[in-house]
């Protein structure tokens, strides 16, 4: 009870070579020192290390306690003290990755589970009412009808591309949900990337136009540290991302079909599309499956339209080409707010 | 006095409690989680609704995870939650007694 | 001299939640609840909203209740005296006492708080921690500082670093020791010994208890409950003191009844301070029978 444990943040930044004390210290208990943490809380006895808990943005990981020390008491203390810190450092929703058999072990640290990889790993969130005051709100945007799709797009930014695939999927259903991912992890922020898709899509009926979440292609959900340290990224790096949305958020709007573009172009998205029939369609969850519907890409003189593409173009300022790719809305914000002024000839 | 931002307080040690607090128009939200929530429930929604009410907070998101804390200990965390979610806090001791 | 026992000055971090509500079993003589260094900058507000509900737990009796405040030249001293003075704490420690100036000072925020509050004036009693050696040499005017004051305590670890050395066998201490001692035993108040840090060496615990009793210490703040016993039963007479103090407390008694000016037993002469000592070997033992 009177512990007398010293409390102690250690910083990548600030302290670059501290991380190898607790890279030895997680050794002891079996555990990696996985990629991106960017803080360690770190209890000490006098100057042993008893606990440890790293943050990596607003995902906890590494946790672990001295197996001597190994108490409820002193992980529900490191647990705490990782919480304040992940609060202060503007994070308040947090994430963690475990495998199935620790749940009850971090239930009793506040975090809830939202989804199981059978076996092999649960994502968990530090609320009681995360995902489901987030199903909460999206069941009031549910509408009827017998096929009701989705689409999840990046748009990085908005190109015709994009557009050709929430047209085709709008006409395949009775409702379509589109998705803009909202992780602000590419060239565009996500203000613009929404706005662009707001404005390409007004004219199209029958569709809800969603804000991106956390739960959905996140930082959160596609987390891949898990996977790579158990070198199992082959089988489930989207596991996680597609169960979230299958097991949740397509029962909360009735979702019956998933609609995304053929990939030739990126092998993670394309990996991602072939995860997906897998995720959503397979027998391996109590939710319903989710139809996955690949539509073609349309093309520009026989090359598919991609954002890459428009972002390669929009480098060597090449607005005439770009013209060809992006509907207007998108030109004029690339030109407006993106387009590097031409160095005058000398 | 109005929540304006998300704060947090307390611990999930036994004995104490972790309260966050956020905006939220329209009333108030209380959603309770403890592992004796069956026996000391309502007792604890109830602790927690009155201190609320007598810092005059009568509109937010409020998330209790209870691990066996006092009255007491209930009344200071979310006190202490609100202090730090409020612009302008003054320690009124008469009405924090 | 008060009447009462201090031997044992528990200290709880005040951001403890658990402790706080649940130390009242370890029997101590004092708690002190800390504010202070034990509680990090983060929780200086939670700390000092527990300490204020925890003052007003119905489970002291018996106990007296203590807070070390942050300085009041900091952010959080005196949000931490209104506080505590409200909720109704026997006594308020004060950190880093350098000069009576610093006693005063707190005295007359105290005063302020009571009338302000309604608590009677003079019953919030004060308690003064040495921990310089500006405070060292300063004693025995922050001892005479306050009628409030009840006792004054040697704090280690910032005056050892003050003097440039560090805790040893105690001979680093041995002058502080003696002024504050001195200081406390002229003014008539309690003192209070430094801190033992290591909790898990009991051998070491006991000797520095022996010889801060021996020195004359009322009596040593504490980290962990553990020590409480074992001080207890340090600071117990032995049956052979307990029956002489019986003795003599008996003699006083009779020669007050008898209206004597003086006391004797065994046709020797009793002096004052030998009846008040007998007096508090019978309390000491009252607490916790004899040594063992």
């Amino acid at each position: 009870m009177f512990d007398d444990l010293d409390v102690e943040y250690l910083d990548r930044r600030f302290e670059p070579g501290a991380f190898g004390e607790v890279e030895s210290f997680l050794a002891t208990n079996g555990l990696d020192l996985e990629d991106g943490v960017e803080v360690f809380v770190v209890l000490r006895a006098g100057r042993r290390i008893v606990a440890c808990a790293g943050l990596e943005a607003n995902i906890v990981k590494c946790v672990a306690t001295d197996p001597l020390w190994r108490g409820e008491a002193i992980s529900l203390r490191v647990v705490s003290e990782v919480v304040h810190l992940a609060h202060e450092r503007g994070h308040s929703h947090l994430f963690l990755y475990t495998r199935p058999n620790n749940t009850a072990f971090f239930g009793g640290c506040g975090f809830r589970p939202i989804v199981e990889v059978p076996g092999l790993v649960t994502l968990m969130e530090n609320t009681p009412i995360g995902i489901r005051r987030y199903c909460d709100s999206l069941r009031k945007l549910r509408r009827p009808g017998a096929v009701i799709g989705a689409v999840v797009i990046n748009a990085n930014p908005f190109t015709k591309g994009h557009r050709w695939l929430v047209e085709r999927a709008a006409e395949a259903c009775d409702w379509l949900h589109l998705f803009v991912v909202a992780e602000d992890a590419s060239f565009f922020p996500y203000r613009d990337r929404y706005a662009l898709v707001k404005a390409g899509v007004e004219d199209i009926e029958r569709l809800t136009l969603h804000p991106g979440s956390e739960y959905m292609v996140s930082r959160a959900t596609f987390s891949s540290y898990f996977f790579k340290e158990k070198n199992v990224v082959g089988d489930c790096f989207t596991a996680v991302d597609l169960l979230v949305f299958r097991d949740h958020i397509a029962p909360a709007l009735g979702i019956t079909h998933r609609y995304v573009g053929t990939e030739p172009f990126c092998p993670t998205t394309n990996k991602y599309n072939a995860d997906m029939k897998y995720w959503l369609q397979a027998d391996l969850s109590a939710a319903p499956p989710v139809t996955v519907v690949e539509i073609p890409r349309t093309e520009y003189g026989a090359v598919p339209i991609s954002a890459s593409e428009v972002r390669r173009l929009l480098a060597v300022s090449d607005f005439e080409h770009i013209e060809r790719l992006v509907p207007p809305t998108t030109l004029q914000l690339l030109k407006a707010n993106y387009a590097t002024p031409k160095v005058s000839a000398a | 006095m109005k929540i304006v931002r998300e704060a947090l307080a307390g611990t999930l040690e036994s004995s104490d409690l972790m309260v966050r607090i956020a905006p939220k128009d329209g009333g108030l939200d209380i959603v309770l989680e403890s592992e004796v929530i069956h026996q000391f429930g309502a007792q604890i929604e109830a602790v927690v609704r009155e201190t609320l009410d007598r810092l005059g907070i009568d509109e937010g998101l409020v998330v209790v995870e209870d691990k066996g804390a006092l009255d007491c200990v209930v009344r200071a965390r979310i006190q202490t939650a609100v202090s730090r979610a409020v612009d302008e806090w003054t320690a009124d001791w008469r009405a924090l007694a | 001299m008060s009447n009462r026992l201090r031997r044992s000055m528990l200290f709880l971090p005040g951001s403890n939640a658990a402790m706080l509500s649940t130390a009242y079993v370890f029997k101590p003589d004092s708690i002190m609840f800390d504010l202070e260094d034990a509680v990090s900058l983060r929780e200086k507000d939670a700390a000092r909203l527990l300490v204020f509900h925890a003052l007003r737990l119905p489970v002291w009796e018996g106990i007296e209740t203590v807070v070390r405040i942050n300085p009041l030249s900091t952010p959080f001293g005196m949000a931490d005296l209104e506080a505590v003075v409200r909720a109704g704490v026997e006594v308020v420690r004060l950190p880093k006492t350098d000069t009576a100036d610093d006693v005063r000072a707190l005295e007359a925020e105290v005063e302020r708080i009571e009338r302000d509050c309604g608590r009677e004036v003079g019953s919030t009693k004060l308690m003064a921690a040495i921990e310089s050696a500006a405070g060292v040499v300063n004693a025995l005017a922050i001892a005479t500082s306050s009628k409030r004051l009840i006792g004054i305590a040697l704090a280690g670890f910032d005056y050892v670093m003050d003097m440039q050395t560090e805790r040893g066998d105690g001979t680093e201490l041995f002058y502080a020791r003696c002024a504050v001692l001195h200081a406390a035993r002229y003014a008539k108040i309690d003192a209070f010994d430094v801190v033992f840090g290591d909790i898990n060496d009991e051998e070491g615990f006991l000797k520095e208890v022996d010889l801060i009793k021996r020195l004359g210490f009322n009596g040593k703040s504490l980290i962990n409950p553990r020590q409480i016993e074992l001080l207890h039963n340090a600071f117990a007479p032995t049956e052979e003191e307990v029956d002489y103090a019986r003795r003599v407390v008996a003699a006083a008694e009779a020669g007050e009844r008898q209206g004597l000016g003086v006391v004797s037993l065994n046709g020797k002469m009793i002096d004052a301070p030998v009846i008040d000592h007998a007096r508090v070997v019978l309390r000491r033992a009252e607490a916790s029978g004899v040594r063992k």
